[in-house]
């Protein structure tokens, strides 16, 4: 009997890494889609820049409003290079500067000042200083020949200037400080550099500039710039330059009807007219300091924009205004470009691109925007203007548009568009796409009339349809042949309809920028529609609370925290119904509830109230909601006349000291394949699948605690609970729960019980399976009863059917964040645990079987287990690179994964959003039920072919020799 | 009808009185629908030539030496079943549990064998019944009975050996249905 075992136990092993392989590589960009993303680039911080002197290609370098530093390629649009400098949720800021002839570009983001290879992308150096960054230049001229980097950072009262090498990243010198001002800039020229703050209170700042040495960074002196209450707040202060060819400071009064201009080192200011109604001043000055002293002051007024051009004369310190440019109507974006002390002006208005020198306003270039480039305004934008022989000029603008996307116009011609609207989503949904609403509607009439005229409507509907059959046959011998070559001839169409293997769905998307988007999970993510979520464009970030799809109608809500909602047509983007904010309260979240007129979204309001509603829309479940930081209740509805309020029935508050962290609830589609588990020896374990079950996991920040409580959620009873001692509070703790299983990950260290010196440190994960009894064949207290009440006590003396728990912890090798289980069809398929790696920046699956809490521990598995799939306990699981669902695409600052299941049982479909947009399908248990791409239905038909034609002409030979044998009777 | 006997075709005599057999070698077959009479006549009466000399004249067994007789064979056929059992049960053994051809054929075997032999139990012993041994010959067939059901409890052995008898919890799994909850919630957490 030693043989079989060991044959099996060989099979397991072989097929282990069979189910986890996850992604092969011709399936990589066929059945997986990625946008890869930077975040809508900021005005500040995006310019063209060589990232190598001797080189004449220059890239195209951005900080987005997401904290992702990258690199473009000007010429096709493609990502060089990507770092994300903060984790998410950022509120943009942030600063990136290149050195003009250096191979490095700083960035600052935080608190924190780096350094980047231009070329690579690699990190150069990095400093973790303390405060928040308040500005950050380079430093064009040192004593050294090199150049250096300025920071500019605000502390608890304090302002700390420091001049940090810019090759070797250590401080050469910091000056610091201590008052209440609020440091806004730093400036250079060549032997001083001047830090800008705001002396004073709220509402009346005065401005004050702190004059340091260069080389070593003492005070020389310190003018106070009377503003006239012109500064209220720190924005105000619309513009410092950088360096010695902008030397000013700029502020407008509170009208917005002069501008204030202030010459760095000097105490006086100049006043210039702004045009009337002018709601945004934006000042534009060259980047490198050997440019001409010109700068563009862009003034928006409500329905257009105008520029004025001014020069400083740096000897007298002048300003005066050189020419003006006229008011335009529609979105312009104003961009400088410099090549040696040549300034170049470049306006993109709706529907030209003007360039202009800075010396004179005499019109260099102009070309009309082509029609697709001209989709939506531009806000702001960079241009790279080069002089052609002669007088001839060449532009290449990248513009950001209203609509979030960031486009090149090269000369007039559209040349890329980079989708960054897309980035910073917030929710998203699945949706199945509509099916067309008069097959509905008569589906759903013969649904109702009698058995006779349904079917005699059929058929008159069936021959009706005949008149589709010519075509119908016509697009057979195309479907065979691309059925045939491998090629998707069908899906290259716009079109978005249902397909028979349930692939083709849409995903709605909300971002934090209020922008809803369309994908089409189906056609590799391509966008079927984009809007508008708010009429007023906010400055404030889209908080989603609740995003809900109405497969029926083909509607999609999306609820934001402010009350507001708007109600789209999945398919087209239409909007239904839209609500601003402030109309109704503030919501928590919103939830499908049955009531007796149906479900509907019941809205949650500010700290888990509910609102009375009428009796025949009361729901009939229990609703739980978190009424506090610390508390979760769960509500029903009693009926008083003619409303229905909502009466607590119970409420769960964790351990004193403890606070909740993260609250795991099911999934809405979580089918049960099989009501047990088949033990080696044929015995089952029953599982304890109760629908109504949540997972709280709370941790005490000063014992560093995690308790995980399994709650029954209608009657508020805790079911099971753990606790695990050294759990970092300060890292991601997350759950989530499927099945008869849930499982928690956090950042531990764990000290061994049986030897004491020793600890495991790590990211951990724990894993609980929860049966109905310890014992096999058995279904615990309830019995074979065919429902169960949380409600009712069982007669029992241990009070209500608990579950028998059975866990094991594992220690991963890499952090893993917003954990997902994959859901099929009919849950046969074994599950994935999917969950986003930030570190490696992929995409895991990690096969339940892996995780399996009964793994025997310390010996080898028996054969009966072995039969099982049990193998023998290991603490560390390896993150195998095999594992990944993203192959070797880097996807970046993933925040949410969503499944939803596809018609075949062996697929799950994938939607992973955040910074970057990636989808892709799985097949936990393989694909079993589809043919892979290298299934050679070619050699199938020909291997048939051949046979049948052999079959044909062999036959008759046969049927010949056999009857000649017959007759040629041998004499 | 004498005047037209004298032109009988050639072809109806040849028909009426075929030319003897060459009888050349009996590896060539004979067209269809044709018998070779002559043949078959011939290898009969050689057969005949040949046995004739060996044959001498034996003596008839009484009845009662018949029944015995009888009874001796029939036993040997009752007996049959569980003589090839020891090699049978090694096989399956030797086999393995899983589902392969070979076993599937076997465990096939280890039911059609028994099953057609219970079937055909009256067949099997028609030919050494008699009025007077009817008795003896009925125990013979319980005992062929029995050890038929021997053969077939092998084979239930080893279906069960198999997993493929419904005989655990695990079997009935698919029918037990999964417990509903009275009562249901909504998280909005």
């Amino acid at each position: 009997m030693h043989l079989p075992v060991q044959a099996l136990s060989l099979s397991v092993l072989l097929a282990l890494p069979a189910s986890v392989r996850a992604v092969f590589q011709d399936e990589v960009g066929h059945i997986d889609y990625h946008h890869e993303l930077l975040g809508v680039p900021q005005r500040e911080t995006t310019f063209f820049h060589r990232p190598r002197a001797t080189e004449k290609a220059s890239l195209l370098y951005t900080l987005s409003d997401l904290g992702v530093l990258g690199a473009v390629n000007p010429s096709n649009g493609a990502i060089v290079w990507r770092q994300l400098l903060a984790g998410n949720g950022t509120e943009g800021g942030g600063f990136l500067r290149a050195a003009e002839d250096q191979t490095w570009l700083a960035g600052a983001y935080g608190s924190s000042v780096s350094s980047w290879d231009a070329l690579t992308g690699r990190n150069v150096w990095s400093l973790y200083l303390d405060g928040v960054i308040k500005d950050l230049e380079v430093m064009e001229i040192t004593e050294r020949g090199g150049k250096d980097v300025l920071a500019l950072h605000q502390e608890q009262s304090a302002t700390v200037a420091r001049r940090i090498h810019g090759t070797e990243g250590h401080v050469i010198w910091e000056h610091k400080e201590v008052n209440n001002d609020i440091p806004l800039q730093v400036s250079t020229s060549l032997e001083k550099v001047f830090v800008v703050t705001l002396h004073g209170s709220l509402l009346s700042y005065n401005l004050k500039v702190i004059v340091l040495d260069i080389l070593t960074g003492k005070k020389l002196d310190e003018i106070p710039l009377a503003t006239k209450d012109g500064v209220q707040k720190p924005e105000d202060v619309m513009f410092v330059g950088a360096h010695s060819a902008a030397p000013i400071v700029a502020w407008t009064d509170n009208g917005m009807t002069k501008l204030n201009v202030n010459v760095l080192g000097l105490k006086s200011k100049q006043e210039f007219p702004l045009p009337p109604d002018t709601v945004e001043v934006e000042i534009h000055a060259p980047h490198t300091v050997q440019s001409s002293p010109h700068f563009l002051v862009h003034s928006r007024t409500k329905s257009g924009s105008k520029a004025d051009v001014f020069h400083i004369d740096l000897k007298s310190n002048a300003i005066t205004k050189a020419y003006e440019l006229p008011l335009l109507q529609g979105g312009n974006a104003f961009s400088t470009s410099s090549s040696g002390s040549n300034v170049y002006f470049t306006r993109v208005t709706d529907d030209e691109v003007i360039v202009t020198s800075s010396t004179s306003h005499g019109i260099l270039g102009r070309w009309p925007v082509k029609a697709e480039a001209r989709k939506s305004g531009a806000i702001h934008g960079v241009s790279e203007v080069i002089k052609k022989s002669g007088d001839s000029y060449a532009v290449r603008t990248v513009v950001v548009t209203d609509s979030d996307d960031w486009t090149q116009i090269v000369n007039g011609e559209h040349a890329w568009t980079r989708l960054e609207g897309l980035s910073g989503a917030v929710a998203a949904t699945w949706v199945e796409i509509p099916e067309s609403e008069d097959l509905a509607r008569t589906l759903e009439a013969e649904a109702h009339s009698n058995p006779w005229s349904a079917y005699v409507h059929r058929v008159n509907r069936h021959i009706n349809d005949l008149q589709y059959l010519p075509s119908y046959l016509q697009s057979i011998p195309a479907r065979l042949l691309s059925s045939i070559t491998g090629s998707e001839g069908g899906q290259s169409t716009d079109k978005v309809a249902r397909d028979s293997f349930g692939f083709n769905k849409l995903v709605v998307l909300a971002t934090k920028r209020g922008k809803l988007y369309g994908l089409d999970a189906g056609n590799h993510g391509k966008i079927v529609w984009s809007k508008n979520a708010n009429e007023t464009p906010s400055e404030k970030n889209w908080d989603v609370r609740a995003i809900h799809a109405d497969n029926a109608k083909g509607f999609v809500t999306v609820r934001g925290s402010e009350g507001q909602f708007i109600i789209v047509k999945s398919d087209t983007g239409r909007t239904v119904e839209a609500m601003p904010s402030t109309l109704f309260p503030p919501v928590d979240s919103a939830i499908v509830v049955d009531s007796d007129a149906g479900p509907w979204l019941l809205p949650i309001e500010r700290d888990g109230k509910l609102a009375d509603v009428q009796v025949g829309w009361a729901p009939r479940q229990t609703v739980v909601t978190r009424t506090s930081e610390n508390e979760i209740q769960g509500f029903g509805y009693m009926k008083k006349d003619e409303l229905a309020t909502p009466v607590p029935i119970w409420s769960f508050s964790p351990l004193a000291g403890q606070h909740i962290v993260n609250i795991a609830t099911r999934p809405q589609h979580d089918p049960i394949a099989s009501i047990g588990r088949v033990l080696g020896d044929r015995t089952v374990k029953y599982k304890y699948l109760n629908l109504n079950t949540v997972v709280v996991a709370a941790v005490n920040s000063e014992t560093s605690v995690l308790s995980t409580y399994l709650l029954d959620t209608v009657s508020g009873q805790v079911l099971a609970s753990s606790s695990y001692e050294g759990v970092d509070p300060d890292k991601e703790i997350s759950c989530t729960i499927s099945e008869n299983w849930f499982l928690c990950t956090y950042y531990g260290q764990y000290e061994l019980r049986d030897s004491q010196t020793q600890n495991l440190k790590g990211y951990q994960v724990v894993i609980s399976d929860l049966y109905e009894s310890e014992l096999a064949n058995d279904r615990g207290p309830l019995g074979d009863a065919a429902n169960f009440s949380s409600l009712d006590p069982v007669d029992l003396p241990t009070g209500p059917a608990l579950p028998s728990v059975v866990s094991k912890t594992f220690i991963l090798s890499g952090p893993i964040t917003s954990l997902a289980v994959t859901q099929t069809r009919q849950g046969i398929a074994i599950r994935q645990l999917l969950a986003y790696m930030p570190e490696s920046h992929s995409i895991i699956g990690i096969p339940r079987m892996l995780l399996e809490p009964r793994r025997p521990v310390g010996r080898d598995p028996t054969a009966a287990e072995l039969e099982e799939g049990l193998s023998r306990y290991a603490p560390a699981i390896e993150l195998d690179p095999r594992m990944t669902v993203t192959h070797s695409r880097d996807v970046l600052g993933i925040h949410n994964i969503l499944v939803a299941p596809a018609v075949l049982e062996s697929t799950c479909l994938v939607f992973a959003f955040g910074i970057d947009i990636f989808g892709t399908r799985v097949t936990p248990s393989l694909a079993f039920d589809l043919l892979d791409k290298g299934f050679n239905k070619v050699t199938l038909v020909a291997t048939v072919v051949a046979l049948f034609v052999g079959v044909l002409g062999l036959g008759p030979m046969v049927r010949k020799k056999q009857i000649n044998l017959r007759w040629h009777a041998p004499m | 009808m004498s005047t037209d006997a004298a032109p009988i075709p050639q072809w109806v005599t040849d028909l009426n009185f075929p030319p003897a057999s060459k009888s050349k070698s009996g590896s060539i077959p004979d067209p269809l629908g044709y018998h070779s009479q002559s043949g078959a006549l011939s290898k009969k009466q050689a057969a005949k030539e040949s046995k004739e000399p060996k044959s001498q004249p034996r003596k008839q067994p009484t009845p009662e030496e018949m029944d015995t007789l009888k009874l001796k064979k029939a036993w040997e056929v009752a007996l049959a079943p569980i003589k090839s059992l020891p090699m049978t049960f090694f096989m399956m053994y030797m086999s393995g549990n899983s589902l392969q051809i070979f076993s599937i054929m076997m465990v096939y075997m280890a039911f059609k064998n028994p099953i057609m032999g219970l079937v055909a139990t009256n067949q099997a012993f028609e030919r050494f019944e008699s009025d007077t041994n009817k008795a003896k010959i009925l125990q013979v067939k319980l005992a062929y009975i029995v050890m038929q059901l021997v053969a077939l409890a092998v084979g239930i052995w080893k279906v069960n050996g198999m997993g493929l008898l419904p005989t655990t919890r695990s079997d009935w799994l698919a029918w037990e249905a999964q417990r509903d909850p009275l009562e249901h919630a909504v998280s909005a957490l």
